[in-house]
């Protein structure tokens, strides 16, 4: 067996090599790009991309004759290329390039509102001769959940929308009225992002938990802020609980980020988790019931118990 | 690396180190030790593009000796007659779907796209590091074999396929270990993962990607528990992400107050004990009575402390 080569660190011959013949054929079917915009596409900087376009125009094929080199130049802040015909198209798509498409691809098609015979799903069907014949090799299993096709449109037209939120934390509602800049899917959970009129801020609020979602007439103009990476619900200033969990609640508890992880002898797992609120750990080690056991704070040692107990009057 | 390819590709006849030393004058060493060595790397870095060099053994004169060429064919991609108007769509599924690895904009330009630089108002996010996606691409595209640690126990997979749900990815494979399909969370993979040689299985024709990672609502009804369904009372502010979760064909009775009485499966009890606490003390099972039998007796052990 081999072993793959890391795809991270500086940037190697091999690699800008390998940038290079995605870049030329990508290049000379524009002829002319601007170079600022260039760098930013591949993700380069100007400088690094000037070497390598420099690199690209030593190359060639003996005898060197001006017509058998890479002819790539920079104009007046634009990057020229003619290019011999051998690098006019581009290299085959690899396992993990075909597996991004379709893993994109799917997902995109299967969110709310998407269009299941449009443009997005005529070139997934172009790209399926590609894939081992009758394989699908990745899926994305996309949820919808009421109110976030209302949602996005209130991202896109910058409505001000009133809402009744659900805190599962406290238990309580709050009418609110936001502003939504962005929609974005995470842990499973829809989250429109928005400035909140009743905390000032700008908060995730997850999208099952609004109850009633009222455009309020008011409108301004979009502001769209893309959600780039993972968003850090936790932040710094948490605190932590450490569990000691067993087999049967592993798969619970390891739903959750966590910030250690050490197997034990045993079987079970010592656990170090950030804790949004106390009602949120009681409801953990209520689903986990003996399987889960608090190991630190002493404060959280009996919160299961009395989480159980609170939960028991219910049945009374 | 790039005049050898130029080289390769441009001349029609295959050819030998000693022709590509004499034509790419000074790109190798003087040393025949040397210049071999280097170009033998050369080599290696073009294969690892998706480059492949086909070494022929020459006959009359040269006869024995190795030479070698490279087809256009083998490693430039057809024309897949993508319209604009696809490309975008690509570009727009590329941008909102993010895996956080850098393969899509790779694929995308490959395609003749440009990757979305401004923000997108709407996200799914869906991540995998580089790396993990090339590797675990190549066992699922390939049928590559991988062999990697999975809860202490190094585990030889043929991987089946890949499924992204509910924030994590699951690869679904035949565990040789335990000769049995089984599914693995891709985050609780430990270490680095090995990888086989290509085509090393088949994967069984009946395969479904969604059905093998079963749902929660499904977990719920896999189990041999005495009831099968269990009705639940849920408070109002629970009750439409309930509705949600388990179809309208679960709704028993709603009530004025907003609550509404769902019929649950519950085969599963463990994984039933799971979802119902998961509402804390927003939801109650009326019935059947061994069922709420059991959940009472679940709290009262609880609540007397361990």
């Amino acid at each position: 067996m081999a072993m793959r080569k890391s795809r991270r660190g500086p940037r190697g011959a091999a690699e800008r090599v390998e940038g290079l013949l995605v870049m030329l054929p990508w290049l000379i079917s524009r002829k002319r790009v601007k170079l600022s915009d260039m760098a930013k596409q591949f993700k380069l900087s100007e400088k690094e991309l000037m070497n390598d376009l420099m690199m690209a125009a030593m190359c060639g094929v003996p005898p060197y004759t001006p017509d058998a080199l890479i002819d790539v130049f920079v104009d007046e802040g634009e990057v020229v290329a003619e290019v011999p015909l051998m690098f006019s198209r581009p290299l085959q798509l690899n396992s993990a390039e075909l597996f991004a498409l379709q893993a994109m691809g799917s997902a995109a098609l299967a969110m709310p509102g998407a269009d299941k015979k449009g443009p997005l799903a005529s070139a997934l069907k172009k790209l399926q001769p590609l894939l081992p014949k009758g394989d699908a090799v990745v899926e994305v299993d996309v949820r919808a959940v009421e109110y976030l096709a209302e949602a996005q449109h209130a991202v896109a037209t910058g409505q001000f929308v009133a809402i009744d939120y659900f805190s599962p934390i406290t238990g309580t509602h709050s009418s609110r009225t936001i502003f939504p800049r962005a929609v974005f899917e995470q842990m499973g959970h829809w989250y429109v992002r928005a400035d909140d009129d009743q905390s000032g801020e700008i908060r995730n609020f997850r999208i099952d938990r609004i109850k009633q979602f009222t455009p309020t007439g008011k409108t301004t103009a979009p502001i769209i802020e893309g959600i780039e990476a993972e968003v850090d619900f936790f932040g710094t200033d948490l605190e932590t609980a450490t569990l000691l969990v067993r087999p049967a609640a592993l798969r619970l508890v390891e739903t959750y980020p966590y910030i250690s992880r050490e197997p034990q002898s045993d079987g079970s797992v010592r656990i170090e988790l950030a804790v949004g609120s106390q009602q949120w750990l009681g409801r953990l080690l209520l689903r986990g019931g003996d399987a889960i056991d608090v190991l630190e704070p002493v404060k959280w040692v009996d919160l299961g118990k009395h989480t159980a107990q609170a939960v028991l009057k219910r049945y009374s | 690396m790039i005049n050898l390819l130029a080289l390769l590709v441009q001349r029609t006849k295959p050819l030998t180190l000693k022709q590509i030393r004499q034509e790419l004058v000074g790109q190798y060493p003087e040393s025949d030790t040397a210049a071999r060595a280097a170009f033998e790397r050369d080599k290696g870095d073009l294969r690892a593009l998706g480059i492949p060099i086909e070494l022929i053994t020459l006959g009359g004169d040269q006869a024995g000796e190795g030479a070698y060429r490279v087809d256009r064919k083998s490693f430039e991609l057809d024309d897949l007659g993508l319209t604009d108007e696809e490309r975008s769509a690509l570009q727009f599924a590329m941008a909102t779907v993010r895996v956080g690895a850098s393969h899509g904009d790779e694929a995308l330009w490959k395609l003749g796209g440009e990757r979305a630089l401004n923000a997108q108002s709407t996200s799914l996010n869906i991540q995998l590091d580089d790396e993990l996606m090339s590797t675990l691409a190549d066992g699922v595209v390939e049928h590559r074999t991988l062999k990697f640690l999975y809860k202490g126990e190094m585990r030889n997979v043929d991987p089946y396929g890949l499924l992204a749900r509910a924030g994590f990815w699951y690869l679904v494979g035949f565990d040789q270990l335990r000769a049995d399909r089984r599914t693995f969370r891709v985050d609780r993979i430990e270490g680095e993962i090995l990888v086989g040689d290509r085509g090393s299985f088949s994967r069984p024709k009946d395969f479904d990607l969604q059905k093998a990672v079963p749902t929660e609502a499904e977990l719920l009804a896999e189990g041999h528990g005495d009831d099968a369904v269990a009705t639940v009372l849920v408070d109002a502010s629970l009750a439409g992400g309930v509705r949600t979760q388990f179809g309208k064909q679960s709704v028993i009775k709603e009530h004025l107050d907003g609550s509404v009485e769902f019929a649950i499966p519950c085969a599963n009890l463990t994984a039933f004990r799971v979802w119902l606490f998961a509402m804390v003390d927003k939801a109650t099972v009326i019935g059947p009575p061994r069922v709420r039998k059991q959940v009472v007796t679940w709290l009262t052990e609880q609540a007397g402390g361990r």
